[in-house]
């Protein structure tokens, strides 16, 4: 534990996100002031994706591609930090049913269940060779992610991607009284370095203890933060919280 | 039964952009051929037995033989159930 609060300066260079309905809606604040009932919809992605790794993409792996795009140099690769709170957990409910009802598992979807299964496709799509991390914090919400991030450019590198994604969750896992699952998938990606041009931020520790949900919520909290003029946002559940600011 | 074995290809590896006529019963399935891999041979294996009740076995010597092409996998599900 810290004795005193340390703050980190960074800047975000690029973000992106994909939600699903975002075509329907002219910007981000019309989006979150009238989220209709959604459609199911896929993400679109970038046809440079090899096409015999394209139909293994489940819908939140193309949410994770289609944000990730707009943050990718394609000849630079950098280090990537995903973060998840249940990544493909649905999937392996599926396959558990499947168990249930005696029928075999498909080899596909049980390799595709892992929670590094997406940053795997990832990292081959885009022949990045670079140190990728993925997070499951859970309660402990996004924070993780940007201090894995931080950590990495500490490190020396210049840029590192951030990639947080989660879909609704299963009814079948009991959510209330959690606050674990959000109503839509949601992937947000964010590129930051030390310095340079775009967003600067400062993240610190915060004493106050609240409750803002886990990390699926977490990404629509930061995702408003980033479109809105607020100039702080504080996200945290019993045990931590952060505090972003806008420089 | 190479059609329908091309179809249970098709439908088992998701393989959309692919037609029945796209695929030559002679050419290699693996690596140059359709360019499946060995996540695909597995699903596939799966595939065949679901469908089949012939069940290919990953330690048997001539399963690179048998998986080479469409024209090879459906001899080796004829001569088994036969």
């Amino acid at each position: 534990m810290m004795a005193a609060s340390r703050e980190f300066e960074f800047v975000v260079r690029k973000w992106n996100a994909w939600v699903p309905g975002m075509k329907y809606h002219p910007d981000w604040h019309d989006w979150f002031n009238n989220q209709d009932p959604i459609e199911p919809e896929q993400a679109l992605i970038s046809s440079n994706v090899p096409k015999p790794l394209q139909r293994r993409l489940s819908p939140l792996a193309r949410a994770v591609f289609n944000a990730a795009d707009a943050c990718i140099d394609n000849d630079v690769a950098m280090p990537v930090v995903f973060s998840s709170a249940h990544g493909e957990v649905n999937k392996s409910l599926e396959m558990l049913k499947d168990m249930q009802r005696g029928e075999d598992i498909s080899p596909t979807a049980f390799s595709l269940s892992v929670h590094n299964a997406i940053s795997g496709l990832f990292s081959i799509a885009h022949s990045n060779h670079q140190e990728i991390t993925v997070l499951a914090p859970g309660q402990d919400g996004i924070a993780a992610a940007f201090i894995e991030a931080l950590g990495l450019l500490q490190e020396g590198h210049d840029d590192v991607l951030i990639i947080l994604y989660d879909e609704p969750l299963s009814e079948f896992y009991p959510y209330l009284p959690f606050a674990l699952t959000a109503k839509t998938s949601g992937a947000l990606a964010l590129k930051i370095s030390w310095a340079g041009d775009g967003l600067p931020l400062q993240l610190c520790r915060s004493s106050e203890h609240r409750n803002d949900g886990e990390h699926a919520l977490q990404i629509f909290s930061f995702l408003k933060f980033l479109v809105t003029d607020d100039q702080s946002l504080q996200l945290g559940n019993h045990r931590h919280s952060w505090i972003w600011q806008k420089k | 039964m190479e059609n329908e074995l091309k179809q249970l290809i098709i439908d088992a590896l998701d393989l959309e952009d692919i037609s029945i006529a796209d695929i030559d019963s002679q050419a290699p399935l693996f690596n140059d051929g359709l360019g499946l891999d060995s996540i695909d041979a597995l699903e596939l294996g799966l595939a065949i037995r679901k469908k089949y009740n012939v069940k290919i076995d990953a330690e048997k010597e001539d399963v690179v033989k048998i998986f080479s092409s469409v024209a090879t996998l459906a001899a080796y599900i004829q001569a088994e159930r036969s």
